[in-house]
C-alpha cells in the first residue's frame, strides 16, 4: 500500500473502496449526514462517516454525499429523492454497523438486484462478437475461418470476377 | 438547450449553501462535492458554484438550500432554481423532533436553563426578534461579497475593506 500514512489508511485502498456494500437506489440524488463533533450520541455517526462514507461515494459516483456538522443536537441522515420525497433516518446513539444495516434494508439496492445488474453488465461484452469495438476486428482473424483476402488470394471459385466472366 | 445525460445525472438535485453575490436576479449557491484523487484514492472537498433562479428571494446568505436543474437554461449562467430552503441560517429546525435548535442545544432547553439562573431583560428573544434582513445595508453586510478597496473614494463603500 503506497502512501499509507494517516489514520486508518486502509480506507484509501481500491479493495476497501470497491468492497462497499451500500449501493443507493437510483432515485436517491443526495445523501446527507448531519452529526456533531462532540457528544457520545454522535459516536456512531462519526464512525459511520469515518469508515463507510468513502465506500458509499465510491459505489455511488452520481450521488452528492454531503456532511453537515454541528447543526442539531441529534445526528440524522437525510436522503433526497428526485421526485421531491425525503427519507429521514435517526441515528442517535446507534453504532456504525447498525446504521449501515438499517440503510442497506431501507435505501440500498437488494442483493438480488445487484446480482442481476452484474450479470446484465457481463452479457454486454460477448467475446464471440467481432467488428468495431470488439477484440477481433474481422472474421478472417478467427481460427478456422477463411484467411484474409488481402494476404492470401481467394480461390477462383470464390471470386466474383471469375464467376461472372463470359467464357 | 437541453442538458447532457451525464450532467443531468450528477446535477439534477443538489444541496448547497447560499453565498454572497453581486448579481441581482440570481443567487449564488456553493455545492460541496467529494472528488476522488486517483493517486491517493482519497476524497477531497470540491466547491462548485451555481447561479440559481430565485424569484421570491427566499434564500439568504448562509442558508442551506435544495436546488433543482431547470429543463432549459434561463441565461448562460443560470442553470438551476432554488426549490426549498432546508436549513435557514440561524433558525434550524431539527427534522427528527421538529423543535427549533441553536447549534447543539434545543432552544427550549436554553430557555429553561436561563429561567433557572435568572433571565436577563437584554437576553435575545427568538419570538420577538424581527425577521432576518432588517439590518441589511446598515449593519448586515453579508448579502454582497467584500473586496479590497485599494483606492480611497469620497463615498465610503461598506463592502470595500
Amino acid at each position: 500500500m503506497p502512501f499509507m500514512i494517516g489514520r486508518a489508511p486502509i480506507r484509501r485502498t481500491a479493495k476497501y473502496l470497491s468492497a462497499g456494500k451500500l449501493v443507493l437506489k437510483d432515485k436517491i440524488k443526495i445523501f446527507s449526514v448531519a452529526y456533531n463533533i462532540m457528544g457520545k450520541n454522535n459516536a456512531g455517526a462519526k464512525d459511520f462517516v469515518f469508515w463507510y462514507l468513502p465506500q458509499i461515494q465510491y459505489k455511488n459516483p452520481d450521488v452528492q454525499v454531503a456532511t453537515l456538522k454541528n447543526l442539531t443536537p441529534t445526528p440524522f441522515i437525510r436522503c433526497y429523492l428526485e421526485d421531491g420525497k425525503q427519507i429521514l433516518v435517526d441515528i442517535d446513539n446507534k453504532s456504525k454497523e447498525d446504521i449501515l444495516e438499517h440503510l442497506l434494508h431501507t435505501v440500498g439496492k437488494s442483493k438480488d438486484i445487484l446480482e442481476a445488474e452484474a450479470i446484465a453488465a457481463e452479457k454486454k461484452d460477448n467475446p464471440a462478437n467481432f467488428g468495431a469495438g470488439c477484440d477481433r476486428a474481422c472474421m478472417c482473424e478467427i481460427y478456422g475461418q477463411v484467411p484474409c483476402s488481402g494476404v492470401v488470394t481467394l480461390p477462383k471459385a470464390m471470386r466474383g470476377k471469375f464467376k461472372n466472366a463470359d467464357r | 438547450m437541453a442538458h447532457k445525460m451525464k450532467d443531468v445525472a450528477k446535477k439534477f438535485l443538489l444541496l448547497g449553501q447560499c453565498v454572497p453575490t453581486v448579481k441581482q436576479n440570481a443567487t449564488k449557491i456553493r455545492v460541496k462535492r467529494l472528488e476522488l484523487d486517483e493517486n491517493l484514492l482519497m476524497y477531497f472537498n470540491k466547491d462548485e458554484f451555481y447561479y440559481c433562479h430565485d424569484p421570491n428571494k427566499m434564500c439568504k446568505t448562509g442558508d442551506i438550500v435544495l436546488i433543482k436543474m431547470l429543463p432549459h437554461k434561463l441565461t448562460k449562467l443560470i442553470t438551476h432554481e432554488v426549490q426549498e430552503v432546508v436549513y435557514p441560517f440561524g433558525d434550524v429546525t431539527d427534522p427528527v423532533t421538529g423543535k427549533k435548535v441553536a447549534k447543539a442545544r434545543y432552544r427550549e432547553d436554553i430557555d429553561r436553563e436561563a429561567e433557572l439562573y435568572g433571565k436577563l431583560q437584554s437576553a435575545f428573544d427568538y419570538d420577538k426578534a424581527p425577521a432576518r434582513g432588517w439590518q441589511e445595508g446598515k449593519k448586515d453586510f453579508t448579502a454582497k461579497p467584500t473586496y479590497t478597496g485599494f483606492h480611497v473614494f469620497d463615498e465610503k463603500d461598506p463592502y470595500a475593506i
